[in-house]
């Protein structure tokens, strides 16, 4: 299916109320296909070991779909999809993206539950609010990390001058030109001025201002937009959509399903997960994301949301092509022992199940600046490790890992870390000894609990 | 019929999440005689507050809230005829008017804190998303509320929490109203900085702080 059609849809699909479609399409279709298909989680498990129920999470989240529709929320109208175009959409989706120029081109792809090829590392400040100040040393200090394959959401321009930033406005669009040209400096500076960079400017139309072919974000540069929970998609996004796809940028699209919300626990909201990903396929994504919310918690790394992102991932890439990456948000911050032994064991639970890995970043950044590229290059470490791994193997780790900050993975209680600029010597570029230490400290840890690291 | 028998029924609806029972036992709290502030209070407090309490332990979802928090509303709504009837009004914790606020579409967040406030008692009036800032003042000047909820997701559209205050103190409304902000950037620091009364991390800590306050409103 083309975006013209999907667009037309948007404006002559039935008209209901935004509750309605929550409730009435979601909710309730949720329910009715938890039990047609029995996807249930057993209250303990941190991750799926049982390939059936996987395969009838797939089902019951590809009838979702069918019976739900997307729902375009300006609109107020329901973007509906035949069993036929799901089915040759599935056929049709890329099993393999190219990105980035010159010899920093990079190939993500489609991984199978269990792929021993290691997944595809995109990290970087993941949007979390960047002060302008430490903007390109920020992101250099990333795209200095060799295992990073591609620098990830460059971050949030708050302010500039000190002045906050409002949507849509003049200033938003030199917010958006600016994230343009640093990101695209930082990666210079780090030596790999062609290294792929997924950019999400500023959560306005005029976002699209970071794109140019010398300074800014190029054609070989994949976009990320977002799919409001659940199945939602609005204005902002389908405009940018008819726009990168007419430019041939590469498709990076979100989702994140609420655990706790419309589809009731770490099942059923697994089930909207998988109508997520295939939803995202619809509208032209290439890599498909997920990042799964949670009511309560708000991270990632709980143990429902463990669950939720290995049976997600292991239902959709067993059944179908798509490239699947999965975000790592935690409770403990950037600076602490906690946050990485968080996005570790997600790690484990999600590239076991054959995603790819995007992140890490807390889920509450304290202040500006709360990200770590020397945990980014650990994140890509452990990913590497975790394909060597069978989900078996896995299990035993992420109980250990979970065990260790289940205690602390409130907000409130979570380690509260320091800023890049306390992490590193931001004139040298290198971190600090404390934050080496911590880096150690922890690596060696995750090796006695048996992360089989490549060193 | 028996008062304890109608209370069951009262009861049951909510906890069914079903509007049209919670609207014939309300109906027949009435036609029994019983007043209708006491059915209010232990016909459906007692039970929406138990689903507030099940939601919060995860035991239950938004679906289940949303339905009993509507249940809940439609039998109030029958009580609330009646008390009209007698010439008095049902005493309420507080009238909120809540809403996302402009540039920003997030709704969800606003729905589980508007579901939680109606189930702990408070009248709501929701907005829904992209609320302008005049809105907000115009519907709590309508209303007649004491509260106005402004939720933001986005660290880029927090700042029109920042202009409805401004517009309130501009129009000398701004200590006619308990005002409460939250959404994922938002941060007790940044409540502090705008003059917002209060900071709700979430849902649950939002009613808590409004339930800390109501005597402010009160007076």
């Amino acid at each position: 299916m083309n975006f013209k059609e999907v667009a037309k849809r948007a404006e002559t699909g039935p008209l209901i109320e935004a509750n309605d479609f929550l409730m009435q399409r979601v909710a309730a279709n949720v329910l009715a296909l938890k039990k047609e298909y029995d996807v249930k989680w057993d209250g303990k498990s941190l991750i799926n070991l049982d390939d059936q129920l996987a395969d009838r999470c797939w089902q019951a989240g590809k009838e979702l779909l069918l019976r739900s529709g997307l729902y375009s929320m300006n609109s107020r109208r329901v973007i509906q999809f035949s069993k036929d175009e799901i089915d040759d959409a599935l056929r049709l989706v890329p099993s393999q993206i190219i990105m980035g120029e010159g010899k920093e081109q990079k190939t993500a792809y489609h991984r199978g539950v269990e792929d021993p090829r290691p997944p595809f590392v995109m990290s970087g400040p993941f949007n979390a609010d960047t002060h302008e100040s430490m903007f390109i040393k920020l992101n250099e200090a990333f795209a200095q990390e060799r295992m990073i394959d591609c620098l990830f959401l460059p971050g949030y321009l708050k302010e500039l001058d000190g002045q906050m930033i409002r949507p849509n406005s003049g200033l938003s669009s030199r917010a958006a030109v600016l994230y343009g040209e640093w990101a695209r400096e930082a990666v210079r500076r780090a030596g790999r001025p062609g290294m792929p960079i997924v950019g999400h400017s500023v959560m306005a139309l005029n976002e699209m201002a970071c794109t140019n072919e010398a300074y800014g974000l190029r054609k070989t540069d994949p976009r990320a937009m977002v799919l409001l929970s659940e199945l939602q998609v609005d204005d902002v996004t389908m405009a940018r959509l008819g726009y990168y796809l007419a430019y041939g940028t590469p498709i990076y699209i979100a989702h994140t399903p609420l655990v706790g919300g419309y589809g009731g626990g770490p099942d059923g909201t697994a089930i909207i997960g998988v109508a997520s990903f295939i939803a995202s396929v619809l509208l032209g994504s290439e890599i498909c994301h997920v990042g799964p919310q949670h009511i309560k918690y708000k991270t990632q790394t709980n143990n429902h949301s463990l669950f939720l992102g290995s049976l997600v991932n292991q239902a959709t890439n067993r059944n179908s092509r798509i490239i699947t990456t999965t975000s790592h948000t935690t409770a403990g911050r950037a600076g602490s022992d906690q946050y990485a032994y968080e996005f570790s064991a997600l790690e484990l639970a999600v590239v076991t199940g054959g995603s790819n890995i995007s992140g890490p970043r807390p889920a509450e950044p304290l202040g500006f600046n709360n990200v770590s590229p020397l945990m980014g290059r650990l994140f890509a470490e452990v990913g590497y490790a975790a394909a060597k791994l069978s989900r078996e193997a896995a299990s035993g780790i992420i109980e250990q890992l979970f065990a260790k900050y289940k205690d602390a993975m409130t907000l409130e209680t979570a380690p509260k870390g320091a800023p890049f600029e306390q992490l590193y010597d931001v004139q040298k570029l290198v971190p600090t000894a404390e934050h080496q230490a911590c880096y150690d400290r922890v690596k060696a840890e995750l090796t006695r609990l048996g992360v089989p690291f490549c060193n | 019929m028996s008062e304890e028998t109608i209370f069951a029924k009262m009861h049951s609806a909510i906890e069914n999440y079903d509007a049209d029972a919670a609207i014939a036992a309300a109906n027949e709290a009435v036609t029994a005689g019983l007043d209708p502030a006491v059915a209010l209070e232990k016909g459906f407090a007692d039970p929406i507050r138990k689903i507030g309490e099940a939601f919060e332990r995860m035991d239950i979802f938004l679906p289940e809230l949303v339905m009993a928090a509507n249940a809940m509303k439609a039998g109030v709504e029958v009580l609330e005829g009646a008390l009209r009837a007698k010439g008095s009004a049902v005493v309420k914790k507080g009238v909120v008017v809540l809403g996302t606020v402009e540039g920003d579409i997030h709704d969800i967040g606003k729905t589980v804190v508007g579901a939680m406030f109606q189930a702990n008692g408070y009248e709501v009036h929701d907005l829904g998303v992209e609320v302008p800032a005049p809105r907000f003042i115009q519907a709590a000047e309508e209303s007649k509320a004491n509260v106005i909820a402004m939720s933001a997701l986005l660290s880029t559209t927090m700042l029109y929490q920042r202009d409805v205050i401004e517009l309130l103190r501009n129009k000398g409304l701004k200590d006619k109203y308990f005002i409460i902000v939250g959404g994922a950037p938002v941060t007790q620091k940044w409540a502090d900085e705008i003059g917002a009364n209060a900071y709700g991390r979430d849902a649950i800590e939002a009613v808590r702080v409004l339930d800390a306050h109501t005597k402010e409103w009160a007076k």
